[in-house]
């Protein structure tokens, strides 16, 4: 396997790594609640929230260029709609910010609030992904109440994405090697079906030798894990460390800057 | 098709959240009921199937150096059936969303309603209607087009529906909305047409994985199918009525267009005329339209002479966040040299 894993950053250690994965779950959750409950014309209060994941991430030695790749690389969808807010909201309003004064329309704004939106939730996200592994965190939302079959699931899933999608690789560099022109669209359409049918039928087969080997070594539909979730000392810091800064930003930043 | 998080408020996104939520474990339990351990591990693979299945495009007729990708969700409900469907395809938003951040967190509900929920059991449903009886190949093969078509159809209206609940939106309802179907009924038709070259190479391999389907599989019933979609119905039609009801004050934001409405501006010219200019002060100045409408409406001077300063506090706010990320991240540095020089 040989292509990058996009939680490759969650197998460090760090402070921030050994935390309980409920108490990050729940902390990047409501802080997600929080950044999208602001008013949509407040920009500036958004950089004061970038402070906390910004400094997780910090802390936990996640390279920045990694994290900011990443929030480009997941934006389209969001930058065609903030991009398209200006052209129907051209309310003008005259922005002062420091030293600078300038006339844009309200759409700007929106525009601008969108995306600082979805940077700092995003940068939140990224924090929470990037330094918990991904079967301590199931572990934990186990324990927060998701079902067991879903876990499972999931479970399944995150073992074996990697792996086939190497096996799509390979078949895309086979028909990359073989197809030497533009088909028509008919030929396209036969040749990818038939790739994406062989893959569904060898998932289909890999799935049953590997419900064998379970079955041989004791699987009986239950998930056992070795790791033991508890909350500790730091744990507790953290969530207090949290919750002062959430309540700090929202009780005595948020009314001066709004 | 992922909804983010900016697209939502807080309340639509807890609710879809709890109406998922509600979804899921209603299915988890009713497959729980019925599937045996073996199951567990073709789930899984069949959920890494979907994301190596985007990776296999093919290039679109007419519109060169576009290519499409198979979603798959229809694909599945049909070979799985829906619930198993629905849970695999609820799976794979869910790693979508946290492994590779596509589609927010708050917004892991809609997405999940949008992309796992509708499509599985829409498709499902009007697949069987359509294929009734024998199995005949031409007949599979409409009711997948039709299946993949419609449910596309389906969950991308209801993006727009929840960011209109939410009130969100800058766009007009109406032209996001023909938008979204203009784009989705593209999509939904390759989707449609590589489901069944898919279902057709199967046919050919693996006969008994397409007529009989795999075991485990649970029929819907009928009436059960159109009880849902006529609540759902209910629901969204609600929802969209009361939208359309409070249009002129729900949809368009209260505050911050009302300074440069004419009329809204008479209310104000009509006091004095120092109040007049304190406006047109702390409009230049302030940072935040809302909060100089609060101010003005107040109408007092020595407050707007405070508010003046607006400006200056958020430049303050944008500058010190800004200076104390720096600050972070020159002290991490500066940490982790020395940790390496000792090491």
């Amino acid at each position: 396997m040989h292509h990058a894993h996009i939680d490759k950053f969650a197998y460090q250690d760090s402070p921030v790594h050994r935390l309980d994965s409920r108490v990050k779950f729940i902390v990047v959750l409501v802080f997600t609640a929080l950044v999208i409950s602001l008013p949509r014309t407040s920009v500036s209060i958004l950089a004061c929230y970038a402070v906390g994941p910004f400094a997780i991430l910090v802390l936990a030695g996640i390279p920045l260029r990694f994290v900011f790749k990443h929030i480009l690389l997941v934006s389209p969808f969001v930058l065609i709609l903030a991009l398209s807010c200006p052209l129907y909201d051209k309310t003008p309003v005259s922005v002062a910010f420091g030293p600078f004064l300038w006339n844009t329309s309200v759409g700007w704004m929106r525009c601008f609030t969108i995306l600082g939106k979805f940077t700092v939730t995003m940068l939140a996200l990224i924090a929470l992904i990037s330094t918990t592994r991904f079967n301590d965190l199931l572990t934990g939302l186990q324990r927060l109440g998701l079902p067991r079959l879903l876990v499972i699931q999931l479970g399944f899933l995150y073992r074996y994405i990697f792996v086939l999608i190497d096996r799509a690789h390979r078949i895309l560099r086979a028909r990359a090697g073989r197809r030497l022109r533009r088909l028509k669209f008919r030929a396209e359409l036969q040749i990818a079906a038939s790739m994406l049918g062989s893959l569904f039928i060898r998932s289909i087969d890999a799935a049953e030798h590997i419900n064998i080997a379970m079955q041989a070594r004791g699987f009986d539909g239950n998930w056992r894990t070795l790791s033991k979730l508890q909350i500790r000392r730091c744990d507790l810091f953290f969530l207090l460390a949290a919750v002062v800064f959430m309540l700090g930003i929202y009780f005595f930043v948020k009314p001066i800057l709004l | 098709m992922h909804m983010a998080n900016e697209l939502l408020s807080v309340p639509v996104a807890a609710g879809s959240a709890a109406i998922a939520a509600a979804g899921l474990g209603f299915i988890c339990r009713k497959v729980r009921q019925i599937i045996t351990a073996e199951k567990l591990a073709l789930m899984g693979i069949l959920g890494a199937f979907v994301f190596a299945a985007q990776m296999v495009n093919f290039q679109l007729p007419a519109m060169p150096g576009t290519s499409g990708h198979m979603v798959g969700a229809v694909l599945l409900a049909i070979i799985l059936g829906p619930h198993m469907g629905a849970i695999v395809i609820s799976s794979v938003v869910i790693i979508q969303c946290l492994i590779f951040q596509d589609g927010g967190l708050l917004a892991l509900g809609c997405n999940i309603i949008n992309i796992a929920l509708v499509p599985s059991y829409l498709g499902y449903f009007l697949y069987r209607t359509v294929t009734a009886g024998p199995f005949n190949s031409l007949r599979a093969y409409v009711g997948a087009v039709l299946a993949c078509v419609i449910a596309m159809q389906g969950s991308a209206a209801l993006v727009p529906v929840q960011a209109a609940l939410s009130g969100v939106l800058a766009v007009p309802f109406t032209t996001f909305l023909i938008t979204m179907l203009g784009v989705h009924l593209l999509v939904g038709l390759v989707e449609g047409l590589i489901t069944v070259a898919v279902l057709g190479y199967l046919q050919q391999v693996r006969p008994d994985i397409v007529v009989n389907s795999l075991p485990g599989k649970v029929r819907l019933s009928k009436k059960a199918v159109l009880a849902t979609l006529v609540i759902f119905t209910i629901v969204i039609g609600a929802g969209i009525s009361l939208l359309a009801s409070d249009k002129p004050d729900g949809l368009e934001w209260s505050y911050a267009e009302r300074p440069d409405q004419p009329d809204f501006e008479g209310i104000i010219s009509n006091d004095s005329p120092t109040i007049a200019a304190a406006d047109k002060l702390q409009a230049r100045y302030s940072l935040l339209p809302d909060y100089s409408l609060r101010s003005s409406v107040i109408g007092d001077t020595a407050e707007n002479h405070v508010e003046a300063s607006a400006g200056w506090t958020s430049f303050a706010g944008v500058v010190g966040s800004a200076a104390t990320m720096v600050l972070i991240w020159l002290i991490a540095r500066v940490l982790r040299k020395k940790e390496r020089l000792q090491a």
